[in-house]
């Protein structure tokens, strides 16, 4: 008890506030890196897709549609190309994404590589320059994690504090790219963190502030929706507003289920890798020359998706449906980017829908139109990102709009359990589940999962040969002062386990020259090298026995040595106080 | 000399005009125009340009340049300011192009009668085309500049998406859309025409130069009143056209007519802003009525708060095309019109 009360007091007093202040200064300067390179992102793309005639306004003011039409088809397609290839240098063949922070955070392993990071940002630069229908938050968000989690690494900070400055550099890029500081704090704790610590927030506060300031001075956006001061939605409408939620759900499944769909048919599609993209780009280029607003991020669509009567209901549903598509399509088949700006162009022309039928049906004039719009973009972009909150802030710090904001959580309030009760928690939680990660227990499970239980193996153990002489094998385990042996042929092949009693038993009654491979063996479970930590406790819930033998039985039933129940359970209770103070910690 | 007249050329009368031939001795004589380059191709076509010196919007000068219309200008011919400061340093920074040089900021406005609508003003952009609240017919200038931006911005998208978005087909459509919800417009060509308009009552909202409503205003009492917000701010220039017969007094003149002191002149008679710093901060009051002019120039912050600055590349590339959609709806639109 003595030990953790002077740790307590090391956690306490002025050099912990020294270190904490370090921390948040930390926090700041990551915001400041990740907020720079999140404004030149941004500003790239804007160039690339002026260059490559993919914004509406270059392609307005370029007077030959000929050519128009061949470059509309060709540079999805060649960007395709060059970001297959760019992917090919990622050891994993797939851009990171913001669930490769999520699994970083969660199982407490806080290092992003840096090559690879790099890597995504320019598949994601080239795939959103050349108008594929993908997101920029996502590759934002990785990119500032990976900021972060490089400084951790260049001061060598330890697992909590590099899962803060990930954190902080998620939050920054969110502010900076939405310039809305408490989102992007929120994002950071809501999505990436998964828990509030005091000691977490104010380095993430700091990040996401430095963010916001960058963003305004340097970035004049406009704010994405205005709202006509007159327009209160009627006390009926809450209920539109809520059914919003409840069927955004769905769209919002449609819209994962397309994606996981279409990226399981291109694994068993035969073209090389590089190939996937720019079959995905011409298919865009093509179906872009009719319905334009399915190219790019989508803001043009987005916008006039708020207008009413900008498109007719038909017209919603068929570019709701194409969008969903050609978001599927460019993620499935390997263009870099997020999920994210999609899902607020879809969501936004579903809830667009509603509002117009809503109107049609009705007769009311359409004043309260906008208040459709957004509570279609929440309750679809919610779900997909397991961020309801976040939702909310980015459209309470955006429009500045209290009336908007409480719309918006009406939808808010059934989409996300809707859909965390059909789907799951989030497209990234789906993803990392596929990839054997399952986050839905909680972090504390995740990284007793992701903790292989080799790293507590020893071999101090008493191994036995079958030929041994039961006599000796009795002294050996009783000079060692263990009570279980391991027999162990001469090639190093586990043949089972042997306790002090049996051996003793078997001395007794045969007194003769009895050698160990004749005694009864204990019924135990073995270990496999890459059995989680999480496994394992599940396997001692049978076993009554020091150790568990560790056996890699891909070369040829190898034993490695032994894990002891104890330092399972100490590891256990190490991995919990650990995440409980991270979580709990105030400085 | 090519310039606008009425009230503008009044004000250039008085503040470049009488001084240049009173301190060089030589006449200006000039000519009106309603803006546009038809007259200025034919002119150089033929070889035979009888201007030296054209006052021209920056648009129409990008694309003139664009056209090889206009002989090509450097800033090192400009003069510096009182203190010493270089003319590039003290213009604004976009003030030089190939061939224009920007001398003053004017705006298009909307401007309305103050007595046509009894208990309420307009206040935005948008109540333009709101002929419920604001009833009553309208004057609107001949082209699709202004008039899209203007029906696009009714739909409250912000200013900085504005020229993406009219970018678009479903943009477009949308301003004429609204355009096409107004009952009665009076289209105008000539810069005076709206004030005009406003005061003999033909209409009770007009878009116009704010310098022409300025004047109906102040030196003749017109009961009208500027709206501006989304006021569109555009550059006026100077530029010397291809075949110009005497290149050299054009520079002459344009040097002259671009110093501080007549800049700063030239706003107390029509309220422009000048294009020096050093003649915005000189800028007093009304030649004739002692009215505070920084109140009445468009780049004032007050004034300028949701300005428009006309993307004039984006027009310098797509006129033609615009002005043939612009000109095919008004065809839909009078074939539509009753008799």
């Amino acid at each position: 008890m003595d030990s953790i009360s002077a740790t307590e007091r090391y956690r306490r007093g002025p050099l912990a506030v020294v270190r904490f202040l370090g921390l948040v200064l930390l926090g700041a300067v990551i915001g400041a890196i990740a907020s720079l390179f999140a404004v030149g992102f941004v500003a790239a793309v804007l160039a690339l897709n002026d260059l490559l005639l993919i914004s509406p306004r270059s392609r307005m003011m370029f007077d030959h549609p000929g050519l128009l039409v061949a470059i509309t088809i060709a540079v999805p397609t060649l960007g395709g190309l060059v970001v297959g290839l760019v992917h090919l240098a990622i050891p994993e063949r797939r851009p990171h994404a913001p669930a490769d922070v999520i699994a970083a955070v969660q199982t407490r392993r806080g290092r992003l590589p840096v090559r690879a990071g790099s890597l995504s940002a320019l598949g994601a630069l080239v795939s959103l320059g050349a108008g594929a229908s993908v997101g920029q938050y996502g590759p934002l968000v990785h990119l500032g994690a990976t900021l972060g989690s490089l400084g951790a690494r260049l001061l060598r900070l330890g697992r909590s504090d590099d899962n803060i400055t990930i954190a902080c550099g998620v939050a920054a890029a969110i502010a900076t790219a939405f310039n809305a500081p408490l989102a992007g704090i929120v994002f950071a704790h809501e999505v990436v963190l998964r828990h509030y610590a005091l000691r977490a927030f104010a380095p993430v506060a700091a990040a996401a502030l430095v963010g916001h300031v960058i963003a305004t001075n340097v970035l004049e956006r406009g704010a994405l929706f205005h709202v006509a001061d007159t327009a209160v939605p009627h006390p009926w409408e809450f209920v539109a507003f809520l059914a919003i939620g409840g069927l955004g759900a769905l769209v919002a499944g449609a819209y994962m289920g397309t994606l996981l769909g279409v990226t399981r048919l291109a694994m068993r599609l035969t073209l090389p890798p590089p190939l996937r993209p720019a079959l995905a780009g011409s298919l865009l280029g093509i179906a872009a020359l009719w319905v334009p607003d399915i190219l790019g991020m989508g803001q043009e669509t987005l916008r006039f998706a708020t207008i009413a009567g900008a498109f007719g209901s038909g017209e919603l549903l068929l570019v709701l449906v194409l969008k969903i598509a050609a978001t599927g399509l460019c993620l499935g088949m390997g263009f870099g980017g997020g999920v994210f700006s999609p899902a607020l162009v879809i969501g936004t022309l579903f809830g667009a829908l509603c509002g117009s039928l809503v109107g049609q049906f009705s007769g009311a004039p359409q004043e309260t139109f906008v208040f459709y719009a957004v509570c279609g973009m929440v309750a679809v972009t919610a779900p997909v990102i397991g961020a309801p909150l976040t939702s909310l802030l980015i459209v309470f710090e955006l429009t500045g709009s209290y009336a908007l904001t409480t719309a918006a959580l009406a939808s808010v309030t059934l989409a996300s359990p809707i859909a965390a009760q059909l789907f799951g928690h989030s497209l990234f939680d789906i993803q990392l589940e596929s990839r054997g990660l399952d986050l839905s227990a909680g972090r504390g499970r995740a990284v007793l999962r992701s903790t292989p239980v080799v790293e507590l193996l020893t071999e101090e153990c008493v191994t036995l040969r079958p030929e041994t002489p039961v006599a000796a094998a009795v002294t050996a385990l009783c000079q060692a002062r263990h009570g279980e042996g391991y027999l162990v042929d001469e090639q190093g092949r586990y043949l089972g386990c042997v306790g002090l009693a049996d051996l003793e038993a078997a001395r007794e009654a045969t007194a003769g020259d009895l050698r160990v491979g004749g005694v009864v063996r204990l019924a135990r479970s073995v270990l496999a090298p890459d059995t989680s930590l999480w496994d394992a406790m599940e396997v001692l819930q049978d076993v009554t026995g020091e150790a568990l033998p560790v056996v890699d039985a891909e070369a040829d039933d190898a034993f490695l040595g032994v894990v002891f129940e104890s330092s399972i359970a100490r590891a256990y209770l190490a991995h919990s106080d650990e995440l409980r103070r991270e979580e709990h910690g105030t400085g | 000399m090519l310039s606008w007249g009425g009230a503008y050329e009044r004000a250039q009368q008085a503040a470049l005009f009488a001084p240049y031939t009173a301190a060089t001795g030589r006449p200006v004589a000039v000519e009106q125009y309603d803006g546009g380059l038809d007259e200025l191709r034919r002119a150089v076509a033929d070889g035979e340009v009888p201007w030296d010196l054209i006052d021209m919007t920056r648009s129409e000068a990008m694309a003139a340049c664009e056209q090889g219309l206009l002989e090509p200008l450097s800033s090192s011919l400009l003069a510096p300011a009182p203190d010493g400061t270089p003319a590039e340093e003290d213009f604004l920074p976009d003030a030089f192009g190939r061939c224009a040089i920007t001398h003053s900021v004017f705006a298009t406005v909307v401007a309305y009668r103050t007595d046509a609508f009894p208990g309420r003003r307009p206040t935005v952009i948008g109540d333009l085309f709101d002929q419920r609240r604001f009833p009553g017919p309208r004057a609107l200038q001949d082209t699709p500049a202004v008039n899209l931006e203007w029906a696009l911005l009714s739909y409250r998208v912000p200013l900085e998406e504005l020229y993406r978005l009219l970018s678009t087909r479903r943009g477009l459509d949308l301003a004429l859309e609204r355009l096409d919800e107004l009952e009665e417009i009076q289209w105008w060509e000539a810069g005076d025409t709206p004030p005009r308009l406003l005061a003999e009552g033909k209409v009770v909202m007009a878009s116009g130069y704010n310098g022409r409503f300025f004047d109906a205003m102040v030196n003749r009492g017109a009961p009208i009143a500027i709206l501006w917000d989304g006021q569109v701010q555009e550059h006026e220039t100077w530029v010397i056209p291809r075949g110009s017969p005497h290149p050299e007094a054009a520079r002459e003149f344009l040097r002259f007519a671009t110093t501080t002191e007549r800049l700063a002149d030239l706003a107390r008679h029509i309220p422009y802003g000048p294009a020096r710093r050093s003649a915005a901060v000189r800028v007093t009051t009304h030649a004739e009525t002692g009215v505070d002019m920084r109140l009445h120039i468009p780049t004032h912050p007050l004034n300028a708060e949701r300005a428009l600055v006309k993307d004039e590349t984006w027009y310098a590339r797509t006129l033609a095309r615009i002005q043939a959609l612009f000109r095919d709806w008004r065809k839909s639109r009078e074939s539509r019109e009753p008799e």
